[in-house]
This record gives structure tokens, C-alpha cells and sequence, in this order.
């Protein structure tokens, strides 16, 4: 393919990007690593918009690739690993191929920020949480002394810690958990992002933590006009906090929607797993479903679509030819073959019929904030 | 912390109490002889004896022990009974360890200038050249026996650049071929302890948040990760920067310099009991210090750790 074709290709996909507003536009991601010298497939072709303002869920379990694809985003992919085709457009650029470390520097943090899994390692114990914070002031907002000191004092009370002036002096190991999670997104608000990826915020909290920490997001996400990417297995979360859920199995974007569309019309296999396997949407007596099996080894190449042989449902084209995208709405998509007209009917499992029953109810819709809180 | 410093000397001296009383009840046990140096089979039954009794080694044990205590409160460390009979130990000590002290102290300063810093640049070339030549030289000083490389450094810092062969008070540089042998296993010591704390340190949670809001490499390496590193090492350097003044017995050996390398080995050899009792008890003085220092200091970089509880409320 000559240049000229590529630039052309380049202009159409920021076109696109520009049109449906997409903040970053992920076009066939692939990401590999050296493992024990092997190659591990650990992004398989992930295309993927996320829309300016909006709030995204990626959800998956633990391998599925969710940490890796927006490690990719600030440039702080593993040093064994690489990209190996695909592009991710942000701001004009495609940060698939930008190598400068001094541009790097500007977008982490500055351009996309991110709150880290575990608040209680996360923040360096020897400096006070108020340097902590000035060091992404000087950095991103070219903040010193005075200035700094009183952005720091008015961002402490932002995330919603009382005497800020005192609290700036502390060391990270006089704060709580809950706490300390609170300072790590002052410290991602002082960089002044666009972007906040919140990775798995409150995965190392407590429940009634987790509600605030939550809600804090939420707040803040209006507040500073974020567009937040929250990275989570937990559905819980998920129901709380997000406008749209991408659902991530084996390196690749399965299905993606809305929130609603995701918890009451899934159209996925795997999503109705998923989603069959919360404890809350279980009915009385009925044995809690369980995914059997094991995700499979992306060390080796994957022949079509790489749920199929933990899935009950599947066809025998599952095991052929991977399944591309079928366009459900035009928010909705999923990567099976049962949405192929020529497919048989096939019943989702009856947890997920209940679901989509209690979808048809609007007044269910606004419960389902609830149930999932009660968690 | 007032309170700590004294409650921590009190232990301190608890310690030297009773490790310098089981070692002088011990070498009471010893055959008697040993305190009349090598002449003693020579000597009348009736001599031995009006000796043994001047020096007061007839006595009940605690009446002797009593005594040692009196004349240390005093000031008096006592006589040498055979490396230098009748000299008293003080002298002895006085004119040794300035000298073992300065050669110590400079290859210590030297030691520190030079292997903290290569840990970190090893642990931040983690894998490269620097990294690599650096395990390389740490390989070789640990494994090889220091005599080996103590003879090779005089053999060719005296030969190839000419330095003196033998130390002499007058002149300084007389002092740099055994300061470069004595600091050398240090200087492998302590890079090799500075890249395995700094590497834990990189390894870090707060590295990667670090790293998110776009700090510099060379920033995080210097602001976040060096001093973590360092917090441990502060902990072991006031007791190594101290102990010097027991001295380097084959460097000092070497190039002849009376300092107090190996003087221990060679009094209890000699049987030289009252210098024993003294030398453990300075030996031990200085353990002790150097460790209470290294909390000190451990203290001090790392807010952490209190030494005191609940001294201020964090």
C-alpha cells in the first residue's frame, strides 16, 4: 500500500472520528508480547470509539486484555510488549505510532490521566501527599509555590477531604484507604486531563468506600467535563457509573452498548455468562450459573470465535470462521454469529429472558440503579 | 525522641554490661598462666603466685570484676599484661586507632561516592552495558579472596604508577593504594544492595502512578525512587562507617600501617587478657552505636517509621 492510500485511509478514520465526536478512535488494535519465549496474542484487532463526555465501562475478567488496551493509550505498554498493527487516533495523532517520549509525557496525565487499581500502593510514602500533588501542578498546569499550595488546598476539598491545609502535609501511610484513593484523583485532576481511566478504582475498597469513591467520580466527571473510561469486572460498578459497557473476552471488544442495551438486550454468549453469573439477577432456589472452562491460550492462534468452546450455545461456525461485528442498533454491536440471519433462534439462558422482561417495564429501568447498588 | 535517646542508651549499656562482664568471667576460667605472658614456666611456684596476687587475680571473681568496673568508671582502662606489659591500654588504643579511623573513614567516603551511585545506575541500565560491567566487577571483588586483589593493587599501583609501597605518616599518598583496597569490597556491597532496593523501588505501584501523570524518567529515578532505595542503606552505613576503626588486618598488613587491624587476634593469641576485656568493649560499644544511629537515621528518611509511639500523632 503506497503512502498516498494511507494518508487517504488516516483522513477518512479521523473523519469518522470527528463525526460521531470520538475523543479516541481505536481501529484493529493488535498488541502482542514476548513471554517466555513465546508470543502472546494479548489484543486481537480491537476497534473501538470512545465518545467525548461520555462515561465507558470495559468490562472483562481478569486476562481478557481490558488493562492492557488502555495501557496503550498513554503510552506504558509492558516493555515485552508492542503494537503490533492497528491505530489509535487522539487529538490528531495516531498513539500507535508515537515514539517520542517528551509528546508521551504531555498526554500522560496531562491529556489522559488515570487513578490506579490499589490506593495504598499507589502513592509514594516518603513525600508528603501535598508534593505529590504539586508535582503534577508544576508539571501540567506550570503551578509553583503560593499558586500551587492553594490549588492543592482547593483540590484536596474537591475530592472531599476536610482541612485540606493540614492534610497537604501528611504522608500517604496517615490516610485511610479510602482516603488515599481520594488523593490519587486530586493528583489525576491537577494534571487538568481531558481523559480519566479509572482502573478498577475500587476494586481494594471496602464496599460503603466504593459507593463514595463512585460517586465522587461521578461528580467530578461533570465538574471538570471528563470523559471517563472506567476498567472494572465488577457489574456492580458498572450499572452505577456507565453510559456505555464494552465487554472484552480474549483480547478482543465482543459486544459493546449502551448500558441499557447491554443489561437488558445482550446479544453475546458470553455477555449472557456474564451476566447469568450475578448473584442479584439469580432467582431463589435456582444454582448460580458458572462459565465452565478456561479462557484460552493466546499464546496460540485463535480459530474463530475464541468463546465458542466454553459456549453452550454455540454453532458450528463458531468453531470456523470468526464472527465479525453485527450491528444490533446503531449503539449496539456484537461479534457473534447468532445475530447472521441464517442462524438458528436460539433461547438466551432464562435469567437473561427475566432481564429483558424487566426491560420492557420502564419503570424497572430506573430500579436497575438500585439492584445493582445493593450490592 | 529525648526520652527514646535515653531509654535506647540505657538499653545500650545494659548490653555492654553484660557482654563485657560474660567475657571477662570467662577468661577468669582460663588457665592462670595465660596472664604472665610466656615466661611464666620459668618462674618459682612462690612467684607465680605474689604476681598472681599483684595483679589482684586471686580474688573472688565479682571482687575482680568489681574492681575492672571501678577503674573503667575512672577513666583507666587498665595495663597491657603482655603485648606491651605494663603500658597502659589507653596509649595503646590512643596511638593505633586515629590511624585505622582515618584509613577507614576516607575509604568508607569513598565507598559511599562511589557504590551508591553505581547501584543506581546499574538498576537503571538494568540489563545493559552499565548493568552488566557493574555485576561484573561485583562478581569478582565478592568471589575472588581479598588478598587476591589487596596483592594485585599493590603489586600494580606500585609498579605501573609508583606509589609508595609503604605507608608513612608524612605523606598522604601513601594512603590512597590502601584506601582503594579497603573501600573495594564496600564500594561491590553496597552497589549491589543500592540496584536490589532501587529495582524493588521501580517495581512500584507508585512508580507507575508516577509514570501516569508524566513525570520524567530521570525524575522518577531521582525524586521518587532513589530515596526509598536509600532508607534501608541508611540503616546499615553508621554501623559500617564505624566499625572501620576495628581496622583492615591485611591491608594494614600489607603496607605496614600500625593501625588496629587484627590487634583483637592478636591479644587473645597472646593471651593478653586485660586488652581482650578492653577491645570487646569498645568493639561492642560501637556495634551497638552504629546500630542505634542506623535507626536514627532510618528515622529521619522515612516517615514511616517512628521511633517513638505516638510522639506526634499521625
Amino acid at each position: 500500500m503506497g503512502q498516498k492510500t494511507d494518508a487517504a485511509k488516516n483522513d477518512t478514520i479521523k473523519n469518522d472520528a470527528l463525526q460521531n465526536d470520538a475523543v479516541i478512535s481505536v481501529r484493529d488494535l493488535n498488541v502482542k508480547f514476548h513471554l517466555r519465549g513465546q508470543r502472546l496474542h494479548a489484543l486481537r484487532g480491537i476497534s473501538l470509539d470512545i465518545h467525548q463526555g461520555e462515561s465507558l465501562a470495559i468490562v472483562g475478567e481478569s486476562g481478557s486484555g481490558k488493562s492492557v488496551f488502555i495501557k496503550n493509550f498513554i503510552g506504558l505498554l509492558d516493555k515485552n510488549g508492542w503494537i503490533d498493527s492497528g491505530e489509535i487516533w487522539f487529538a490528531g495523532q495516531d498513539l500507535a505510532k508515537l515514539k517520542d517520549e517528551k509528546v508521551w509525557r504531555k498526554i500522560r496525565g496531562g491529556k489522559i490521566a488515570m487513578v490506579m487499581q490499589d490506593p495504598m500502593t499507589s502513592l509514594n510514602p516518603l513525600k508528603t501527599i501535598g508534593w505529590q500533588i504539586a508535582e503534577a501542578l508544576k508539571l501540567h498546569q506550570g503551578l509553583a509555590g503560593e499558586a500551587a499550595k492553594n490549588k492543592t488546598a482547593e483540590l484536596l476539598s474537591d475530592v472531599g477531604i476536610s482541612l485540606p491545609e493540614t492534610r497537604m502535609k501528611q504522608y500517604p501511610h496517615e490516610f485511610s484507604g479510602g482516603m488515599r484513593q481520594r488523593v490519587v484523583i486530586a493528583i489525576a485532576l491537577a494534571c487538568n486531563p481531558e481523559i480519566l481511566i479509572c482502573d478498577e478504582p475500587t476494586t481494594a475498597l471496602d464496599v460503603t468506600i466504593q459507593a463514595q469513591i463512585l460517586q465522587l467520580l461521578k461528580d467530578l466527571k461533570e465538574k471538570h467535563h471528563l470523559t471517563t473510561i472506567y476498567i472494572t469486572h465488577d457489574l456492580g460498578v458498572v450499572a452505577n457509573v456507565a453510559d456505555r459497557i464494552a465487554v472484552m473476552y480474549a483480547g478482543d471488544v465482543i459486544e459493546v452498548g449502551t448500558c441499557e442495551e447491554i443489561f437488558f438486550q445482550p446479544k453475546h454468549p458470553y455477555t449472557w455468562s456474564l451476566l447469568s453469573s450475578l448473584p442479584q439477577l439469580a432467582a431463589g432456589e435456582e444454582e448460580l450459573y458458572c462459565i465452565s472452562g478456561t479462557p484460552p491460550n493466546l499464546f496460540q492462534t485463535i480459530q474463530g470465535d475464541a468463546f465458542a468452546p466454553r459456549n453452550p450455545w454455540a454453532l458450528q461456525v463458531d468453531f470456523l470462521y470468526r464472527p465479525p461485528y453485527f450491528e444490533v442498533s446503531p449503539t449496539h454491536k456484537a461479534k457473534t454469529w447468532l445475530l447472521d440471519p441464517r442462524a438458528p433462534k436460539i433461547e438466551p439462558p432464562a435469567a437473561i429472558r427475566r432481564m429483558m422482561e424487566l426491560g420492557k417495564q420502564p419503570q424497572a429501568r430506573a430500579g436497575r440503579k438500585e439492584s445493582a447498588d445493593a450490592k | 525522641m529525648l526520652k527514646y535517646t535515653i531509654r535506647r542508651l540505657l538499653g545500650a549499656l545494659l548490653s555492654l554490661f553484660i557482654i563485657v562482664s560474660v567475657i571477662f568471667v570467662l577468661l577468669r576460667f582460663m588457665p592462670m598462666e595465660g596472664f604472665l605472658g610466656a615466661g611464666y614456666e620459668k618462674m618459682s611456684e612462690d612467684t607465680v603466685q605474689s604476681l598472681l596476687a599483684e595483679k589482684g587475680l586471686l580474688d573472688p571473681i565479682p571482687v575482680q570484676l568489681f574492681h575492672f568496673y571501678k577503674n573503667l568508671f575512672q577513666g583507666d582502662l587498665g595495663t597491657s599484661w603482655v603485648y606491651r606489659a605494663g603500658y597502659p591500654i589507653s596509649k595503646i588504643l590512643a596511638s593505633k586507632i586515629p590511624v585505622s579511623l582515618r584509613l577507614g573513614l576516607l575509604s568508607q567516603a569513598l565507598a559511599i561516592a562511589v557504590g551508591i551511585p553505581l547501584g543506581a545506575l546499574m538498576a537503571h541500565a538494568r540489563g545493559k552495558i552499565w548493568d552488566k560491567l557493574g555485576t561484573g566487577f561485583i562478581v569478582l571483588v565478592e568471589a575472588l579472596p581479598a588478598a587476591i586483589y589487596h596483592l594485585f593493587l599493590q603489586l600494580y599501583g606500585t609498579s605501573l604508577l609508583s606509589l609508595p609501597l609503604v605507608f608513612s605518616k608524612s605523606n598522604p599518598v601513601s594512603l590512597l593504594l590502601p584506601v582503594i583496597s579497603v573501600s573495594l569490597g564496600s564500594i561491590a556491597g553496597y552497589a549491589l544492595w543500592m540496584r536490589r532496593y532501587m529495582l524493588d523501588n521501580m517495581n512500584m505501584d507508585y512508580v507507575k502512578l508516577a509514570q501516569a501523570k508524566g513525570v520524567s524518567g530521570r525524575d522518577i529515578m531521582m525524586k521518587h525512587v532513589f530515596r526509598n532505595a536509600f532508607v534501608p542503606m541508611a540503616q546499615f552505613l553508621p554501623g559500617s562507617i564505624l566499625t572501620t576503626i576495628i581496622g583492615s588486618i591485611y591491608v594494614e598488613h600489607l603496607y605496614s600501617i600500625p593501625g588496629t587491624g587484627g590487634l583483637l587476634i592478636d591479644v587473645i593469641q597472646r593471651q593478653d587478657n586485660a586488652m581482650v576485656q578492653v577491645l570487646v568493649l569498645l568493639y561492642s560499644a560501637i556495634g551497638i552505636a552504629g546500630m542505634f544511629l542506623g535507626d536514627f537515621f532510618m528515622g529521619l528518611l522515612d516517615p514511616r517509621i517512628q521511633l517513638v509511639k505516638g510522639e506526634n500523632n499521625r
